[in-house]
């Protein structure tokens, strides 16, 4: 296999990832895409472009390949360098800009992999680095860890839905207890932004399954519990619009899309139990 | 702006036969929101409500405010929008937009309303028959402040206009909030330039740009554009002129987007320059349907100082970079952007423009289109309320005597006429004739009469001529100039 770091001139991300490899002894080529390597890059996007995230401010950088996978974005490609494959799911293509990371996901991974992760956000950190990291409760654990060792500066905390609904939204059984402990340490972190999307919940399995978005008053019943955990009204709360091609469940793809002015009665709604509940633009 | 020190407050002038007679109300200073008949007797007063403005609903309801932020942390945010009974009950009233914990305050809601608010069943809030505001539900529209960060338009804190929409139960079904369309408003370079400098900075709250100071927000309702296919002019969307930019403009209710537009400049085309440039104006709003003029706009164009662009000699950074020393109501074709009607010191019967500082209220004001094709004005920094006939004859002035104790001012932001129907709680009133007084006799007690106790001929002395050759071109000489 031959690594191959596709860089930006100037990308300090990429110095970080660069030394990373040296001091491990990790061969690799480099391709400034500003530079030298800008034809390489334009013909390695081309043929890869459906694998490599390109958002409002361009191509995050750096971006690695073995020849057989692709890992774009500091995290996702420290954690691959230093773990191989164990810790893929707990990192994603990141938006922040500048000495912000995040695409940090605390609920998806393997949580026996938490001494790994924790072992990568350490080196994140020291990096001097500042951390986002999300999570919708699962692994509060690892999320106790990172408040512990000061690993991140924000956590984003998804709550899924109310009590009842929160195992199905999920996916997965998850005791509320978990969700509660985890909203409650979230509300320790130096910053932490609490939001819901308002999904579509299959309520009735079956042929013919009866789907519906969740409703104003049960996002209001997340709003009540981040306020009963917090014993407070006044987190910043984001009620976020459902990206139905994004959904996993092909069901849930042919419930057609919420447009922003229908979040509207969703927040009149929450903010009897979170003052500072905010809309998602479109 | 020439004002004696001593002058008649209250009813001035009442014609009764040119007149459309009924009720107004108005927010007088200080005191609360004061009802007033034709002859300026004072029918109730609520005392102590505020108005931003005051309306009247028919029942004898009264809309209205219970207080204002601390000015130390809010620019003229209201702390709701309330709906009051003749005897001063609250019957209605909305306050959730804004969750507001200043320092040393109580924490508390508040709708942060400013300017105007729309009950459903009426596009602008004043009496247009068959089309009466609903006094028991309906929804309402409030323009209110949010404060905002935008880096497209400065690294400054702004305190930003939006448009909601409010159920009877005080849910927000509908929000526009300006800055998101900040790129639709076509600020030139310069303009842009000194906006990201200086947003209007305002000290309130440790600094916060009211860049725009939207005044006014009102339905167009039902009209002829529409009806002959012009989407611009959906009975839904919304008109909205903003004091800083010298913006009027139409939003759509549905998209948001911005549909229709005059300003912030005034020099590009034929059309705007014949419409003049308007500053720092207020009222704008589409005639409605039934009062004659319906489908023109109404505007009080103030004056004053206003708007953003390149520096000049009156203002060197380029903010506030228009000045007029008089006011002018318009009444324009929204399509040709043709003055249609207009009181302006001309019309007034001042010596243009060497005199025309006499009509001239260069912040607050309105204008309502009455049934009878006069108009309601609202010179609202002298708090002078005049009714005019549609040939520009004074048939109704009255006078504010309220001025504050905390704002020395007798100020009336917006004064709106109703029927007497809409209040059933008192009888109609007697309407008594107030003869115009000749001013030039006039006088107070111990002031001596008109004219000379001794008349002298001088022989040899030419008459006198007009004003041609005053210190400054007015009137004739200035239409010959033109020419």
């Amino acid at each position: 296999m031959i690594n191959t770091l596709y860089t930006a001139t100037g990308c300090t991300r990429c110095k970080i990832v660069k030394r990373f490899m040296e001091e491990r002894d990790i061969p690799y080529t480099e391709k400034d895409m500003k530079a030298e390597g800008k034809e390489e890059f334009q013909q390695f996007y081309k043929a890869n472009r459906k694998y490599i995230y390109r958002g409002e401010n361009g191509i995050e950088f750096p971006v690695f390949t073995n020849g057989e996978a692709i890992y774009q974005g500091i995290g996702p490609a420290v954690a691959y360098l230093h773990f191989n494959g164990k810790l893929d799911e707990f990192f994603s293509i990141g938006v922040l800009h500048k000495e912000w990371v995040d695409g940090i996901y605390v609920s998806h991974g393997n949580p026996e992999y938490a001494g790994e992760f924790i072992e990568v956000l350490r080196f994140l950190k020291n990096n001097n680095l500042k951390l986002q990291v999300d999570t919708n409760g699962k692994n509060n654990h690892i999320l106790r860890q990172i408040l512990d060792e000061g690993l991140a500066d924000i956590v984003i905390m998804n709550v899924l839905g109310p009590e009842e609904l929160y195992s199905k939204i999920l996916g997965e059984d998850i005791n509320i207890d978990e969700v509660k402990k985890s909203i409650e340490t979230a509300a320790k972190f130096p910053e932490v932004h609490f939001q819901t999307t308002v999904v579509p919940v299959v309520r009735q399995e079956g042929d013919s399954p009866e789907i519906s978005y969740l409703a104003p008053e049960e996002v209001a019943e997340a709003a009540k519990l981040i306020e009963e955990v917090t014993e407070s009204k006044k987190n910043p709360y984001l009620i976020k619009l459902f990206k139905t091609k994004e959904a996993k469940d092909k069901r849930l793809k042919a419930v057609g899309p919420l447009s922003a002015a229908n979040l509207m009665p969703y927040r009149s709604k929450a903010r009897a139990y979170q003052v500072f509940t905010e809309v998602e633009k479109a | 702006m020439t004002y004696p020190s001593v002058y008649p407050t209250g009813a001035t002038i009442y014609n009764p036969e040119k007149c459309w007679s009924g009720y107004t109300i108005f927010q007088a200073r200080e005191l609360g929101a004061l009802l007033i008949d034709m002859n300026g007797g004072e029918v109730n007063l609520w005392k102590g409500l505020h108005g931003f403005p005051n309306q009247l609903l028919p029942g004898g309801y009264v809309l209205g405010h219970t207080g204002l932020r601390n000015n130390a942390f809010g620019m003229q945010d209201q702390l709701d929008l309330v709906q009051v009974d003749w005897e001063g009950n609250i019957v209605w009233k909305f306050n959730q937009y804004e969750y507001i914990e200043d320092p040393g305050e109580e924490a508390q809601w508040m709708a942060r309303q400013h300017h105007d608010y729309q009950r459903e069943g009426n596009p602008v809030g004043y009496y247009v028959p068959g089309m009466e505001p609903v006094v028991d539900g309906g929804n309402t529209l409030l323009l209110c402040h949010k404060n905002v960060k935008n880096p497209d338009i400065t690294d400054k804190n702004l305190l930003d206009d939006v448009i909601i929409e409010v159920d009877r139960e005080g849910n927000i079904v509908w929000e526009w909030s300006c800055n998101e369309h900040f790129n639709e408003f076509e600020f030139s370079e310069a303009a842009k330039n000194i906006l990201a400098r200086d947003p209007n900075m305002r000290t309130a709250g440790g600094g916060m740009g009211d860049w725009m100071h939207i005044n006014c927000m009102s339905k167009l309702g039902p009209n002829k554009w529409y009806d002959a296919g012009d989407e611009r002019f959906h009975p839904e969307n919304i008109a909205w002129c903003a004091r800083e930019s010298n913006i009027l403009a139409i939003i759509s209710k549905k998209t948001g987007e911005i549909v229709w537009k005059v300003g912030p400049d005034y020099d590009t085309s034929k059309e705007l320059r014949e419409l003049g440039w308007i500053i720092g104006p207020h009222h704008f709003h589409m005639i409605p349907r039934g009062l004659p003029g319906e489908g023109n706009m109404l505007i009080f164009d103030n004056g004053g100082w206003a708007g953003y662009g390149l520096p000049n000699p009156c203002s060197s950074k380029g903010r506030m970079n228009v000045l007029r020393d008089y006011s002018r109501v318009l009444e324009f074709d929204p399509k040709t952007l043709k003055i249609v009607w207009q009181y302006t010191p001309i019309e007034a019967g001042l010596v243009h423009p060497s005199d025309s500082n006499r009509f001239y209220s260069p912040f607050i004001s309105g204008a309502q289109r009455l049934p009878n094709g006069n108009t309601l004005i609202t010179e609202g920094s002298g708090g002078r309320l005049i009714e005019v006939t549609a040939e520009h004859e004074i048939v109704w002035e009255y006078i504010s005597p309220y001025w504050g104790d905390k704002f020395k001012i007798n100020m009336v932001y917006r004064a709106y006429r109703v029927p007497y129907e809409w209040v059933p709680q008192v009888d109609k009133p007697v309407e008594t004739p107030i003869e115009p007084k000749d001013v030039a006799k006039f006088r107070m007690p111990g002031a001596a009469p008109l004219g000379p106790k001794k008349q002298t001929e001088v022989p040899g002395v030419k008459p006198y001529q007009g004003s041609t050759a005053l210190c400054v071109a007015a009137d004739d000489e200035l239409d010959n100039l033109d020419k």
